[in-house]
C-alpha cells in the first residue's frame, strides 16, 4: 500500500512537470462531462416542466374530442368527424360508474384588451364547478362562477397568470374590465401561474375561463369543445373504456361503424413524451461518448509520448530497483491524474454556468455530490482504460535497452 | 585471492547467446568468475567482447542462457522481474557513464530513488539520503538540481545514489568516460576511498589509467575471460 502511494506520487510529479501538455489534453473530457452534465440536467429539467404540464391536465381527467392527442394522426379521418355535443354528457352521467364528475369544454382564441394593451387569448367555456375538475391550476384570487352566473350567462372571466401580469402590470385584477372579441367582461377569478407548458397549447397561462353558456351566445366563431370527465386515477383505463362505449351509444353507432370521437388523457402524451425524452437523452450521450472515447485516445497518445520521452528514465529505475508493477502504476496514475483534472474542470465549468443560467431562468439543475462521485469514477475508468497500454509498454521496456536509450 | 573473503557473486560456467537472424551471436561463452568482498575488480576488454553482458548479468539486469549466477548464495539464473528488481535495489548500486540522473529532481531526490523501491519510511530515505550525499562531500549541494552541478559532481550524486541502499557490489560502467581528467581522477580516488572503506567495486573501462587503479584485473575477449589476475 505504502509502495502504491510512492508510485502514484512519481506519477503526479510527472503531471506537474508537464502542466501545459496536461491541461490540453484534458480538455476533450472537460467537454466531454460538459456535455454529459447538461444533458442530464436538461433532461431532468424537462421533466420537471412536463411534470408541471401533466398536473394540468391531471390524472383523473378523460378528455373527449374529435381528435385523439396523438402526433402522428391521420388528419383526413378525423376533420369530417361530428362535433362533441354536450347531448352526449347526459349520457355519461346517467350510465358511467366510473366518471364522478363532467363538463364541456369550449375552445376558441380571440383577442383580448384591457385599456391600450391587447393580446390573443385562449379562450374556455366551462360549467360551473369546473374549479372543482382543475387539478394544478388553482384558484388564488377571487373566486370561480356560480351556477347563477352560469344560469344568467353573465360575462365574467376568470384569468390566467399571463394575462394579469401583461394586462394589469401585476396590480389586483379583480373588479377589472376587460374586453373579448369587443365584448366587455368582468374579471372575478385568478389562476395559479403555471410557467411554459411541453405539451400542445404552448403556455398554460395565456388562458380566458368563462361560463360555456355565456361563451355560445358571445362567442359562435371557429374552434371545437371537448367533454372533461373526471374519475379516479387507478380506474382510468378502464374509465376510458367506458366513455368509449357510452359515447357509441350517445352517437347512436352500429356495431360495424369506427368510433368517430377520441377517448383522451394525458398518459397518451407520457408516452410521446418519453419517446423525445430519449431522443434527447440519446443524442446528448451520443455527443458525450464520441467526444469521451476522443479524449481517452487523447490521453492514451500523451501517455506514449510521456512513456517515450522517459525511457531513459523507465530504464534508470528499473536499474534502481522498481518492478515491472511499480513503473505500470506510476503511468497509470499519470493517466488517471490527467483525466481527473479534465473531469473537475468540466464540473467546475457546468457549476459556473448553472450559477449564471440561474440568474435569468430558474432552471432547475441537480449539481449535487453524486454528479461529482459519477465524473469521478468515469475519469478513473476513461485514465485506466486510456492509459493502460502505454503503461504496460514503459511496464515491459528492458531496463538495458531504456538506458540505452537517447 | 585470499580464500578467507566472503564470497559474494559465483558465476559458474555461464553463457549468453544471441540469435540475430540466422546468426547465432555468443557474447559470453562459458565465463566462471568469483567475486569477493571488498574486491576492488576492472572489467576490460574491445567492444564487442561481451564486458557489458557479463556487466548485465552481474547487475542482474540480465539472465544468462546458460550456467548457474549465485548472489550471497541465492540462486539469480533463474529468478523472475520483481524477484530480479529487489535483488538490484538492495545489492547493488549502479554508476553509469552517462550519471543517469533525473533532471528535473534536486541531487537529494535523486539520491532518493532506489530508497522509494525499497521498504524505507521517509524519514529514514531522507536520512540515509543525506548521509549518502555527505559520504561524497556534496552536502551543500542537497537542493541543487543536476544542471547547476559540474561533471564530477554529478557523478557524485551518481555514486551516492548507489550508496544510498549499502549495496553489497558497487557497478560502474565507464564512470569517468564523460568526465574530464581532473574530474576523472577525482571520482578514481573516490572508488580508492570506497575500497578501504570495505565495498566491493567492479569497474567495466577501456581506460589503461582506470584499470591500474583496481586491484584485480578481468580482461575479456570474444565472450571469454582471457585474463584474471
Amino acid at each position: 500500500m505504502n509502495s502504491l502511494f510512492k508510485n502514484i506520487l512519481i506519477g503526479l510529479a510527472a503531471v506537474r512537470a508537464n502542466l501545459t501538455r496536461v491541461i490540453l489534453t484534458s480538455l476533450g473530457l472537460t467537454i466531454g462531462i460538459f456535455t454529459v452534465s447538461i444533458v442530464t440536467a436538461g433532461v431532468s429539467s424537462i421533466d420537471k416542466e412536463f411534470d408541471k404540464s401533466m398536473e394540468y391536465y391531471g390524472n383523473d381527467k378523460i378528455y373527449v374530442g374529435t381528435w385523439p392527442w396523438s402526433f402522428d394522426f391521420d388528419w383526413w379521418q378525423y376533420r369530417n368527424r361530428p362535433k362533441i355535443s354536450e347531448d352526449s354528457l347526459e349520457y355519461i352521467t346517467k350510465y358511467s360508474t366510473y366518471i364522478s364528475d363532467v363538463s364541456i369544454k369550449k375552445n376558441t382564441w380571440t383577442r383580448g384588451s384591457f385599456g391600450n394593451k391587447a393580446s390573443w387569448l385562449q379562450l374556455n367555456g366551462v360549467y360551473p364547478g369546473y374549479d372543482e375538475m382543475l387539478s394544478g391550476t388553482k384558484i388564488v384570487n377571487g373566486r370561480f362562477f356560480s351556477q347563477n352566473e352560469w344560469d344568467l350567462q353573465r360575462r365574467v372571466v376568470i384569468v390566467g397568470g399571463t394575462v394579469r401580469d401583461g394586462f394589469f402590470d401585476g396590480e389586483d385584477p379583480i373588479g377589472k374590465k376587460i374586453r373579448l372579441n369587443n365584448v366587455t367582461f368582468e374579471v372575478i377569478g385568478e389562476l395559479k401561474k403555471q410557467g411554459m407548458g411541453m405539451v400542445p397549447g404552448g403556455t398554460l397561462d395565456n388562458l380566458v375561463i368563462m361560463p360555456s353558456s355565456t361563451f355560445s351566445r358571445i362567442l359562435t366563431r371557429w374552434g371545437f369543445d371537448e367533454l372533461v370527465l373526471k374519475t379516479k386515477p387507478e380506474d382510468m383505463s378502464k374509465a376510458k373504456e367506458e366513455v368509449g362505449m357510452i359515447m357509441r351509444l350517445a352517437r347512436k353507432l352500429k356495431p360495424d361503424q369506427d368510433d368517430n370521437f377520441s377517448v383522451n388523457s394525458a398518459d397518451a402524451y407520457q408516452d410521446q413524451f418519453d419517446a423525445i425524452k430519449i431522443a434527447i437523452a440519446g443524442m446528448g450521450f451520443l455527443v458525450t461518448g464520441i467526444s469521451l472515447v476522443v479524449s481517452a485516445i487523447g490521453i492514451m497518445n500523451v501517455m506514449f509520448v510521456s512513456v517515450r520521452e522517459r525511457t531513459r528514465e523507465i530504464g534508470l529505475r528499473k536499474a534502481m530497483g522498481a518492478t515491472s508493477n511499480n513503473i505500470l502504476i506510476q503511468f497509470l496514475s499519470e493517466a488517471v491524474a490527467i483525466s481527473i483534472i479534465g473531469g473537475s474542470t468540466g464540473i467546475i465549468l457546468v457549476k459556473l454556468i448553472t450559477m449564471a443560467l440561474s440568474a435569468f431562468s430558474p432552471l432547475p439543475i441537480d449539481f449535487d455530490i453524486l454528479l461529482i462521485f459519477y465524473t469521478f469514477m468515469i475519469c478513473v475508468f476513461i485514465g485506466v482504460s486510456a492509459g493502460m497500454v502505454p503503461a504496460r509498454t514503459a511496464a515491459n521496456l528492458n531496463p538495458i535497452d531504456a538506458l540505452r536509450h537517447e | 585471492m585470499p580464500k578467507s573473503k566472503k564470497e559474494i557473486i559465483a558465476i559458474d560456467s555461464i553463457s549468453k547467446i544471441y540469435h540475430l537472424g540466422n546468426n547465432v551471436v555468443k557474447a559470453l561463452d562459458d565465463v566462471s568468475i568469483s567475486i569477493y568482498e571488498n574486491d576492488f575488480i576492472s572489467i576490460m576488454g574491445p567492444s564487442g567482447s561481451g564486458k557489458s553482458t557479463l556487466m548485465n548479468i552481474i547487475g542482474c539486469l540480465d539472465v544468462p542462457t546458460k550456467g548457474v549466477y549465485k548472489f550471497n548464495n541465492e540462486l539469480i539464473s533463474d529468478m523472475n522481474d520483481s524477484q530480479l528488481a529487489n535483488i538490484r535495489n538492495e545489492k547493488i548500486g549502479f554508476v553509469f557513464q552517462t550519471f543517469n540522473l533525473l533532471p528535473k529532481l534536486t541531487s537529494l531526490q535523486n539520491v532518493e530513488v532506489p530508497l522509494i523501491y525499497s521498504s524505507l519510511g521517509r524519514k529514514e530515505r531522507l536520512q540515509r539520503s543525506e548521509e549518502a550525499l555527505s559520504i561524497v562531500g556534496l552536502s551543500d549541494r542537497m537542493t541543487h538540481k543536476p544542471n547547476e552541478l559540474s561533471g564530477g559532481q554529478r557523478q557524485r550524486v551518481a555514486i551516492a545514489r548507489a550508496l544510498a541502499n549499502k549495496p553489497s557490489i558497487i557497478l560502474a560502467d565507464e564512470p569517468t568516460g564523460n568526465l574530464d581528467s581532473k574530474s576523472g581522477v577525482e571520482i578514481l580516488n573516490f572508488f580508492d576511498e570506497l575500497h578501504k572503506a570495505g565495498n566491493t567495486l567492479i569497474i567495466v573501462t577501456h581506460e589503461e589509467s582506470v584499470a591500474k587503479r583496481a586491484k584485480r584485473r578481468v580482461e575479456l575477449f570474444d565472450g571469454k575471460i582471457v585474463i584474471d589476475e
